[in-house]
């Protein structure tokens, strides 16, 4: 580690990473939140859902960072793009990371476009030496920019590359020690991605990088028989919430997240599902002490829902695009 | 080609091909360069992100422009959103302005672009004012505007009046902003017949008003965004009237300055 990386790794060290159990912020919400002031322990907000704002969205963000610790999730760094990196982006992603105090900015190990085409994915890499070597070098130039830490969650992925050297564990851990940067592991792609590759999530949990991780997330996703994909459209499933509970415990509390982002039901629903987790840290406190016993082994299982609809849609991004329609209106003057 | 990580950077040029033009990708290099899933084939993998990127820009695009989408109905609307997005992939970070190019690409791509103006069809020029409206929309929805600053009143002068930066003037062949509405008020409206409109639509406190104007208003405020002086704007106002300044100017202290200051058309040259 160069003394860039060591800097950013001692700044990553001071991170407040025992938030708790938050949510994400999404526009449906918005309304709810400022009226009631749920007891949210915080809030993760879609970096570019925000950072262009000039409206509503962004005043909004400015409140509720009042009452709550906001964290910073974006979508389109593309770290792992060959484009040059946006250093216009990632300077508009400092000034509201520094408006609302983010506690850290994160993005996932992906590219999302080549070009100057964004296809707003999160597109996988080949994990070998080439690209760890781009994608450090990437990540070192974006740290300088943002002059905090940067914080990487694995994405799900639905294919591999041929010339995929190493196992993504391995990758971030490499990519971790050369840079500073600190991990989001989301706990439900891990399951997406090992299931889909044919591996073992426990393998995968086994080889991850725990020392590095700051936060952790959780969504539901849609079981299609063959594969599965990355919904964020329903509950967490048993499967995941046994691997969460494995993760969160190694982990050492990290703060835990629920992502909701297709038919998003009301608050209430939403934050019901991330507090599911305490039965999990019981669960494991239990253990601890000596009273408690194992995550049962069946909710290792997860139960086989073939796809209702071929619209199953990875990452959906409804949650991107505002109601629009609904804050207009039409009026003689 | 990238000076670095070249064999990413044909990788990557790829795949994004391969997702914006799927014919483009042969099923012998999607095997070169692609393991099969578990259970699944390497171009079964890859057609799960050439079937997400479609459906979730569509549906993007559908949220962007809903009373276009309802003129059209959702088949023949995700049509044109499939060809519009080869055509004009996202170019930019947010998802917000995926739709910044639509209403052009709806006007250049028109069946009857090369008959002469008056053999065109009509449909088609409501549905490029309405996608223009929508557009204009969305895009004020999340300008930077006066929100939080202090407004002008009726005793502000003339001279400390300028149009707020979240205001918008256009002119259309047919009324889109009564059609919008009917949709948002999940009526159905008939396809309108031809009416040329003037209309304002500004934001005030987090809400945008479509206010419709007449002809001359439409003139005077267009005046007034290039002059940035009431006073030139009236005067401009009585040169197209042949009408003598101080009957303009009366006609705009009695009966629309004070309607226009609590609509929110105007902020304080100053500044909030």
């Amino acid at each position: 580690m160069d003394g860039v990386a060591a800097a950013f790794s001692h700044n990553a060290t001071t991170m407040q990473n025992r938030l708790g159990l938050g949510v994400g912020l999404r526009n449906t919400h918005f309304d709810h939140i400022l009226a009631e002031r749920p007891a949210v322990d915080w809030f993760e907000a879609i970096s570019e859902n925000f950072m262009d704002s000039g409206g509503r969205p962004r005043a909004i963000l400015r409140d509720i960072a009042q009452h709550y610790p906001v964290v910073l999730h974006g979508v389109s760094l593309s770290i792992g793009s060959t484009d040059p990196i946006d250093r216009g982006y990632v300077q508009r992603l400092r000034r509201l990371a520094d408006e609302v105090d983010a506690r850290w900015v994160s993005d996932h190990l992906c590219w999302t476009g080549v070009l100057g085409i964004n296809s707003h994915d999160l597109l996988p890499l080949p994990l070998n030496g080439e690209v760890l070597a781009h994608v450090t070098s990437r990540v070192q130039a974006v740290q300088e920019l943002l002059g905090r830490s940067l914080v990487l969650e694995n994405p799900s992925t639905y294919l591999r590359f041929r010339d995929s050297e190493v196992s993504e564990p391995d990758f971030l851990r490499a990519l971790c020690d050369a840079t500073g940067c600190r991990l989001l592991l989301d706990v439900n792609n891990v399951y997406v991605s090992c299931y889909n590759a044919g591996t073992d999530p426990q393998d995968y949990l086994d080889a991850f990088p725990f020392e590095r991780v700051v936060q952790l997330h959780l969504a539901g996703h849609q079981h299609c028989g063959t594969h599965i994909v990355d919904t964020h459209d329903r509950p967490v499933s048993d499967a995941v919430w046994a691997l969460f509970a494995r993760a969160w415990q190694r982990s050492g509390g990290a703060a835990t997240l629920l992502e909701w982002d297709g038919n998003v039901p009301a608050f209430e629903r939403v934050h019901a599902e991330v507090l599911r987790a305490r039965e999990f840290m019981a669960l494991l406190e239990g253990q601890s002490s000596g009273t408690g016993t194992e995550v049962p082994p069946s909710v290792l299982k997860d139960a086989l829902h073939e796809s209702e609809s071929d619209e199953v849609l990875s990452t959906p991004a409804d949650f991107l695009v505002p109601d629009v329609m609904g804050r207009s209106r039409l009026q003689p003057v | 080609m990238s000076a670095v990580a070249p064999g990413l950077h044909a990788l990557q040029r790829w795949m994004l091909d391969a997702l914006v033009a799927p014919e483009s990708a042969d099923r012998a290099t999607i095997d070169d360069l692609v393991r099969p899933g578990a259970r699944i084939d390497a171009a079964a993998c890859l057609d799960i992100y050439r079937r997400s990127y479609v459906l979730r820009l569509r549906r993007c695009l559908a949220e962007q422009f809903p009373a276009t989408r309802h003129a059209l109905g959702a088949p023949l609307f995700d049509d044109f959103a499939d060809t519009y997005l080869r055509d004009c992939p996202s170019d930019s970070t947010t998802l917000y302005e995926l739709g910044r190019r639509y209403p052009g690409w709806l006007e250049a791509n028109r069946p009857d672009r090369d008959a002469p103006e008056d053999e065109r069809e009509d449909w088609i020029d409501f549905l490029v004012d309405l996608a223009t409206y929508e557009r204009e929309l969305f895009r004020l929805f999340d300008a930077r505007g006066h929100e939080g600053q202090r407004w002008p009143n009726a005793s502000t002068d003339d001279d400390d009046l300028v149009l707020q930066s979240c205001l918008s003037l256009a002119q259309y062949r047919y009324p889109v902003a009564w059609y919008y509405h009917e949709v948002r008020a999940s009526r159905s409206p008939p396809f309108p017949p031809y009416a040329e409109s003037c209309v304002a639509v500004l934001r005030r406190d987090y809400h945008t008003t479509t206010y419709p104007v007449s002809g001359l208003h439409y003139r005077f405020l267009t005046q007034l965004q290039r002059h940035g002086s009431i006073d030139a704007a009236l005067d401009d106002i009585a040169a197209w009237t042949g009408r003598v300044v101080s009957v303009v100017r009366a006609s705009w202290t009695n009966e629309v300055r004070r309607a226009w200051i609590d609509a929110g058309f105007f902020v304080n040259r100053a500044g909030g």
